[in-house]
């Protein structure tokens, strides 16, 4: 062939000059999880040869639903490394450099992104957008941005000068609740989860001040009046119990007993909230259970289990929660559980808990497929420098019902009677 | 044995996809046999997007052999493929993406298996047709349309993606529409929820529990004050709207001083006047299915659809009084735990009584075409049941409808296909044949026009657009089209949400796409 077997279906539809620079351009991409494994297939039979790769995470079961260039005897390995060997099996001819790193490493530093023509995300949390985002802008270089969750998802092609960045707009802040709410009077099942995550810190993990779960003395709901509030709140700093030993120690101090845990967590304390009578004069009170009436021989075994976990670590040691490992995850179930169960609400099955507990997007291969698809199409127009002719794709992949057209744009420009190839000509 | 849940490692692998879909929808796609014809870069793409979620098994019919051009766009092909059954090379790699598959594969074109055994393609849940010349996929689309197995054409042209999909009928029973109302039936009250009002007296509440009763019961009870001054009658327009909302408003307590107290539940109340009052009654989708031909007429062979359609007509028509079961799930709301739940146990018991009678209703039914009452199982009449007001059925045309209404890009690859059928070959494959190919596909387009009696001025544009293209499949199209394709797929084994009727086209350059029916 004159033409290189991977380029041979692409020269016809594009242009030569086009179809040549793919070859000798360096694109970054940053994330090798659902979108990352299907952007790279893309790149590399699109053409692209020269990719770098970047991912701290490491493979996970969950992950194999959709991420195929990831099998089972890969879990626990790095995504960015694995990634790249797999494409490798497939196209040897591709340069790919792999990364098992942070992108937020202040190595990955403005001249390292001058290095590409282009980056591409394949992120999962604001922080690392933001932060690629900035650095982009800095060393000028295009960015395409792109998410999915479910059956939705956006590619968004970012320049500067010519653009919005990604924080132009502001985003919608992640839910976060009062202190009072999640020690006192929680009223839903994710305050009493949020609780339970906490307890879970507090016993096994790295104690945070932030994740308090005993009653709050100094909530100002519970006092009767202002100097009624100064004086439970100095009362609380002196009091020993509540504040001076950390629950950890305490914890530890019983040898994880799980009847002593469970008596504290769901009798005493409560018992204590409900001397906080002001808090209950326009809610339904809260109910101390009892250890001999419930006998979950199941929960002392998993306290068992973290127990036994935490001894391995060693001396001054933390667990990591981690919603995809079981005991961890029933840990948690269990806690919240009681806890609803305290405050009168209806309980929740370890799978809901999981979602809300594990903030779980549901994920599967067709959308992040069809996503990856459009990142490489805009890509193109990048490399031929039609900006104008970038577009903001936004999917709603559930419908493509005509019967109903506020439910069905597929793609946010539905023109199809003004097709014009002529710039691509 | 700890509590944990012994998860399959199944379980684990498939959680993300399992909220989505359920695991009853994981079932039917583990319970799926689908049939890919032709390996190429879209097919495969097609079958990688329905392996990795658990398909049951796959089966790709394919006569050629691996070219070096596969090679290069197809990312289930390697060099060491090349000469190799296609189908076959496919399958290997493809398999390896999920053990739990079953893979499998025919090395014959589909033309040779029409011609000597039409019955192979019967046994498939979907057969998916990709990069098929006109007279296959019409050979095809005949044999799967009397065997009613639905089949889903694709096709990767150039920079075009497109899709079409041809099934006599495919019922959806979770259809998840977005903006669905609630099944409260404050304007026609059955019983239980009656007594149940009737146990609060928001005139002698203390206040913790006026201000945490349900809206609906606020609601209920001020519409049977509004019926004491109204001769019972709903209030219809935005004027009497207006003014329930100020009745209710007018019930909020006040402190000594007068001023309204904060009573976040009446907020509610007035906020969900105007769609809590919607008369109760049975959309005209499911009342188009009550009517339909397959529903009244049962027999042994009706699929389970039609026979519970036809138990909630008949409880419709009897029990019901003219309304569906009641569907038995309220919105969250400002309320006390105890109340909320009283109030969710008030709706939840009487839709299980509804489907119970439903069932009845249904055993009678199998009973009397000789088919034994476990032939419909209590889960699926449940999920009938619940969905009842939101039941869809698709039916595409079959392929040899006379279509009078088409777009340009649908035009030309129809003129592709007719430019193959007298050339044996598509245009502009290679470079020397794309200037003399152009005043040929000039030819088809203009014959095709003028068979449909269209007057439609198709611009040179786009016949040298399609000449350039030379039949070329890129990888970066057929990935999305692979996506599409497999998500409706999906869809279609799954009876979840609802599929595309029928024609889908995509252009890659400016990121346009539209669905019509042809």
């Amino acid at each position: 062939y004159s033409i290189p077997p991977t380029m041979a279906q692409l020269v016809g539809p594009l242009r030569k000059e086009l179809a040549d620079s793919l070859s000798s351009c360096r694109v970054l991409v940053v994330g090798a999880g659902g979108i990352g494994c299907e952007l790279l297939k893309n790149l590399v039979l699109a053409g692209f040869k020269n990719i770098e790769v970047i991912d701290l995470d490491t493979i996970d079961v969950s992950n194999l639903n959709r991420q195929f260039l990831f099998q089972k005897k890969h879990v626990g390995k790095s995504k960015a490394q694995v990634a790249k060997e797999s494409v490798l099996r497939f196209c040897p001819s591709a340069n790919i450099t792999a990364y098992h790193d942070s992108i937020m490493n202040p190595d990955y530093n403005v001249e390292f992104f001058r290095n590409f023509q282009l980056v591409m995300n394949a992120l999962d949390n604001r922080a690392a957008r933001n932060h690629v985002n900035r650095m982009c802008l800095a060393a000028d270089i295009p960015l395409i941005e792109s998410g999915t969750a479910g059956y939705l998802g956006q590619v968004t092609v970012i320049k500067k000068g010519q653009t919005e960045c990604y924080e132009c707009q502001p985003k919608p802040t992640q839910k976060t609740f009062p202190g009072c709410t999640i020690r006192n009077t929680p009223s839903e099942p994710i305050h009493c989860i949020v609780w339970a995550k906490y307890l879970f810190n507090q016993l096994f993990g790295e104690e945070d001040a932030d994740q308090e779960v005993s009653p709050d003395t100094a909530d100002p709901e519970a006092a009767w009046n202002p100097a009624d509030a100064a004086a439970r709140a100095t009362a609380s700093d002196q009091d020993g119990d509540i504040k001076r030993v950390s629950t950890k120690e305490w914890a530890r101090s019983t040898g994880y007993d799980p009847v002593k845990l469970f008596n504290k967590l769901f009798k005493d304390d409560i018992m204590y909230l409900l001397t906080m009578d002001k808090l209950w004069k326009k809610r339904k009170a809260p109910l101390p259970l009892d250890w001999t009436e419930i006998q979950q021989i199941e929960d002392m075994l998993i306290v068992e289990t973290l127990r036994s976990q935490l001894i391995e670590k060693g001396e001054g040691a933390e667990l990591v929660w981690d919603k995809d490992d079981p005991p961890a995850m029933d840990f948690v179930t269990a806690a919240a559980n009681l806890r609803m169960n305290v405050f009168s609400m209806n309980m929740k099955s370890r799978f809901d808990v999981k979602s809300m507990a594990g903030n779980i997007i549901p994920a599967i291969a067709t959308t992040n497929a069809v996503i990856a698809g459009l990142i490489v199409l805009e890509a193109l127009k990048i490399l031929n420098s039609d900006f104008d002719q970038c577009r903001t794709v936004n999917l709603r992949c559930y419908s493509f019902d005509t019967l109903k057209p506020e439910l069905h744009h597929v793609l946010s420009y539905l023109t199809y009677l003004c097709i014009c190839f002529s710039h691509l000509v | 044995k700890t509590m944990t849940d012994h998860k399959t490692s199944k379980e684990q692998k498939y959680d993300r996809q399992l909220r989505l879909w359920g695991d009853h929808g994981q079932e039917a796609l583990e319970n799926a046999h689908v049939c890919l014809i032709n390996a190429t870069a879209t097919g495969t793409e097609i079958l990688k997007n329905l392996v990795l979620p658990g398909i049951g098994s796959f089966t790709i019919v394919d006569g050629h052999k691996v070219s070096g051009e596969d090679v290069g766009n197809n990312f289930f092909l390697t060099s060491s493929s090349i000469g190799k059954n296609r189908a076959q090379a496919a399958t290997e790699l493809l398999q390896e993406l999920n053990g739990d598959v079953s893979g499998n594969f025919v090395e014959e074109s589909p033309d040779k298996l029409l011609d000597n055994s039409p019955e192979f393609f019967h046994r498939f849940s979907l057969v998916i047709g990709v990069q098929l010349p006109e007279s296959t996929y019409l050979r095809l689309g005949s044999v799967l349309w009397e065997a009613g197995v639905p089949f889903l054409i694709c096709r990767t042209y150039g920079l075009i993606g497109y899709m079409r999909l041809i099934v006599k009928e495919h019922t959806v029973v979770e259809s998840h529409p977005d903006n669905a109302l609630e099944d409260l039936r404050l304007d026609q009250p059955f019983t239980e929820l009656k007594h149940h009002v009737e146990c609060y007296d928001l005139d002698n509440m203390e206040k913790k529990d006026h201000s945490h009763t349900p809206w609906i019961i606020v609601v209920a009870k001020y519409l049977e004050k509004w019926y004491s001054e109204h001769n019972s009658q709903l209030p219809k327009n935005y004027k009497e709207k207006e003014a329930f909302r100020q009745l209710i408003r007018a019930g909020i307590l006040t402190n000594e001083n007068g001023t309204p107290e904060d009573e976040e539940n009446f907020e509610e109340a007035i906020k969900n006047v105007n769609t809590a009052l919607n008369p109760t009654k049975v959309p005209s989708g499911t009342e188009e299915i009550f009517n339909a031909e397959q529903c009244e007429n049962i027999t042994s062979q009706s699929p389970s659809f039609w026979v519970i359609a036809h138990g909630v007509r008949d409880f419709v028509r009897n029990e019901g009084n003219g309304n569906l079961p009641v569907r038995g799930t309220i919105p969250d709301m400002i309320a006390d735990s105890d109340k909320f739940i009283k109030l969710q146990n008030v709706y939840r018991d009487k839709a299980m009584k509804d489907a119970a009678v439903v069932s009845k209703h249904v055993e009678a039914l199998l009973q009397s075409v000789g088919k034994p009452p476990e032939s419909t199982s209590e889960q699926e009449i449940k999920l009938f049941c619940k969905n009842a007001a939101f039941l869809r059925v698709v039916r595409c045309r079959s392929l040899f409808s006379i279509c009078d209404s088409e777009m340009v890009l649908y035009l030309m690859l129809r003129s592709i296909d007719r430019f193959y059928q007298q050339h044996s070959r598509y245009p502009g494959v290679y470079n020397y044949q794309v200037e003399e190919d152009i005043n040929k596909l000039k030819l088809c387009v203009n014959s095709l026009l003028q068979e449909y009696s269209l007057n439609v001025n198709v611009k040179d544009d786009y016949i040298h657009e399609f000449c350039r293209y030379g039949a070329a499949e890129p990888h970066t199209v057929a990935a999305f089209l692979g996506g599409s394709a497999a998500q409706e797929a999906i869809k279609i084994i799954t009876h979840q949400f609802v599929p595309f009727n029928n024609t889908f086209l995509y252009n890659a350059m400016s990121q346009t796409s539209a669905t019509f029916q042809l």
